[in-house]
């Protein structure tokens, strides 16, 4: 299990990721979407302990990436966004290199090599230098090494970026294969690709969650109307007057002639209603015959792209408010006199201070209280460690008790019949 | 901390930068003794490396410039800090490969030494005194180059870095005599080149080595929360 918590990293001024929390179950396949910039590979970056985070947790098994690093990172396998390669090895050099980093043992490994190299389609190029292959192949050999070792976790950062259609459906299916016994991270700009690939997708724009949630959900969720298409060959332009006797309707829209004859409308209704089997017996009554008729379901897509707009709009509205609020406050000091005005803006710098302080005092609060949380969670850990290992020392000297005592009968009995 | 040992030692020579500076190397040596040593008719060896310690100051960044920086500009570095291996295993691999490169450089010397046993009898104790004096000498300066090549992704900026101080390192002495104690090739000159081994230069060598490998591991943690 990934856990991460109030997570945040700034680059000066700047806020790359911003108090991000979220988890991620055992064997799930999680999907990182977010635009340019968004904070995707920051995150990721963090995840893996390749950057620290300004304040916040990262917890994977239990283990606390900035306390115990070693142990975290033997549990990740980390495909870096642009691929970085030591040109100069050979492939199969390069994957024998990331074994050997990662404490695979020497015994094992040929074989763990070759299967890996297998898995990504490899094994033909494994002789060759690094530096010759193409974008696909380099793609595949750091795939390669973040497989080696089989860790547990597994987080991509755009893997299908460059690859030719047929190779993205191999990546493709290769994850969906790891995804039943690995927890996989993966970022991408195809949404269509995540919607397939992932169970859960989690979405940032400019460093702030906006979502958690299965694909279906949130499909689901921005879908606010019933859009139905259809073309239909309507010679005496009833469409309009027939559309009004159905019930629900919210409106009906001209898209476009086709120009053989067929027009195309949109009906729209209500999220709850489903209009085609009223559509499908009305219209030819009517004289309209339908040559097709389709739902339009909201994709992916549409749902991210409304969710950053919203978002988007909302810090902006936000802004706005505080500018007007800025500028009703000048006029006011532009009608006092001298006097009165200096009076008044010692005032409200007094009072932003009195508010950036309260804003810091609660921050202070809220991580002591986090921290005293961590510091409750870790105890809970240690104390289920250490009662196990009682259970277990117990369960160990009962066992051993009780093969003393059946020595002791056998010997008795053996005695016995001497 | 082996793989990291082996793999970076092998791409010395995967380049051609390893064949480059032992070349080099070999040749301003050949140079040395023959001038220093050969057409004085002596068989003082350690002579030959009074001239080869000035040298090292600009061959030395040829190994030094690329440990880090070219890690850093092609993001490979990214590969090595997510391993399950720590920063300090990370900076002490790549120092011990780079320092083995530097050490085989100096043991090929000892094929002037078995010419001058070809026509005299040099002194082993006073040569191996003066080869291993070498070596500390040429390691401290391999420790400052990593340093400086995990300061900058670029390495030219990193040799150039190097090389100004190595310079100002071996010119310090000649301003004021207050530098004369803490001056590495000083402390090559005073002693080793002479065939006596001194505790204080020893040291000297040995904790400038040590002081910068430490540094290039705080350098490298430092930036895993500035980055």
């Amino acid at each position: 299990m990934i856990e991460v918590k109030h997570v945040t990293k700034k680059y000066g001024n700047f806020t790359a990721v911003d108090d991000i929390s979220f988890t991620i179950k055992d064997n799930e396949v999680v999907g990182f979407l977010g635009p340019n910039g968004a904070g995707k590979s920051t995150t990721m970056n963090m995840i893996t302990g390749y950057i620290e985070p300004t304040s916040g947790k990262i917890i994977v098994n239990d283990y606390d990436i900035s306390k115990d690093p070693k142990k975290v990172k033997r549990q990740i396998g980390y495909m870096p966004e642009s691929t970085p390669l030591y040109n100069d090895l050979t492939v199969r050099e390069f994957v024998n290199y990331m074994a050997d980093l990662k404490y695979v043992k020497r015994k094992e490994k040929k074989e763990r090599v070759d299967k890996v190299l297998k898995d990504v389609g490899l094994t033909d190029v494994q002789k060759k230098l690094i530096r010759n292959l193409s974008r696909g192949y380099k793609q595949r050999v750091s795939m390669a090494g973040a497989l080696i070792g089989d860790p547990k976790v597994l987080i991509l950062d755009e893997p299908t970026v460059g690859l030719d259609p047929k190779q993205i459906t191999e990546i493709r299916d290769l994850i969906r294969k790891l995804g039943k016994n690995h927890t996989v991270i993966l970022s991408s700009h195809i949404l269509s690709e995540v919607s397939q690939i992932c169970e859960k997708v989690i979405i940032i724009n400019k460093g702030k969650l906006l979502a958690v949630d299965t694909p279906s959900n949130l499909e689901e969720k921005f879908e606010d109307d019933n859009r139905i298409y259809v073309t239909v060959e309507d010679e005496k332009n009833k469409i309009n007057k027939v559309a009004k006797k159905i019930k629900n309707l919210k409106s009906i829209e001209f898209i476009k002639d086709k120009n053989d004859g067929t027009k195309e409308y949109e009906l729209i209704a209500d999220k709850s209603t489903d209009l085609r089997k009223e559509i499908f017996n009305l219209f030819p009554k009517n004289d309209i015959n339908i040559l097709e008729l389709k739902k339009t379901e909201i994709t992916l897509e549409d749902a991210f792209l409304k969710l950053i707009s919203q978002k988007e709009t909302e810090i902006e509205e936000k802004k706005k408010k505080e500018e007007e609020k800025k500028a009703k406050r000048e006029e006011e000091l532009n009608k006092m006199s001298k006097k009165d005005r200096k009076e008044a803006i010692k005032q409200d710098k007094k009072e932003q201070r009195q508010k950036e302080k309260d804003e810091f005092n609660k921050q202070w609060e809220e991580n002591k209280k986090r921290e005293k949380e961590e510091k409750e969670r870790v105890k809970e850990v240690k104390k289920k460690i250490k009662e196990e290992k009682t259970a277990e020392r117990v369960q160990n000297k009962t066992e051993k008790a009780e093969k003393k005592v059946a020595k002791a009968k056998e010997s008795l009995e053996k005695g016995g019949k001497k | 901390m082996g793989a990291i040992i082996k793999k970076e030692f092998k791409s010395y020579f995967l380049s051609p930068i390893g064949y480059i500076y032992i070349g080099v190397f070999l040749l301003t040596c050949s140079i040395f003794f023959y001038l220093d040593v050969f057409a004085y008719l002596s068989t003082d060896f350690p002579y030959m490396f009074g001239s080869a310690a000035t040298i090292l100051t600009f061959i030395v960044p040829l190994i030094t410039m690329r440990m880090f920086s070219e890690e850093r500009k092609n993001g490979t570095e990214q590969l090595l800090l997510t391993s399950p291996r720590s920063i300090t295993q990370i900076v002490l691999g790549k120092f011990i490969a780079a320092a083995l490169v530097v050490l085989v450089s100096v043991l090929l010397t000892l094929i002037y030494f078995g010419i001058l046993c070809y026509f005299g009898e040099p002194q082993l104790g006073k040569s191996l005194v003066a080869i291993l004096g070498f070596a500390l000498l040429a390691i401290a300066y391999v420790s400052f180059g990593m340093f400086a090549s995990s300061l900058t992704e670029n390495q030219v900026v990193s040799a150039v870095i190097t090389i100004a101080v190595f310079i100002l390192l071996w010119f310090l002495p000649s301003f004021s005599s207050a530098f004369v104690d803490f001056s590495l090739m000083e402390a090559f000159y005073e002693s080793f080149y002479l065939g006596t081994i001194s505790i204080k230069n020893l040291v000297l060598l040995v904790s400038f080595s040590a002081l910068f490998v430490v540094f290039t591991i705080m350098v490298l943690q430092r930036r895993k929360s500035v980055k």
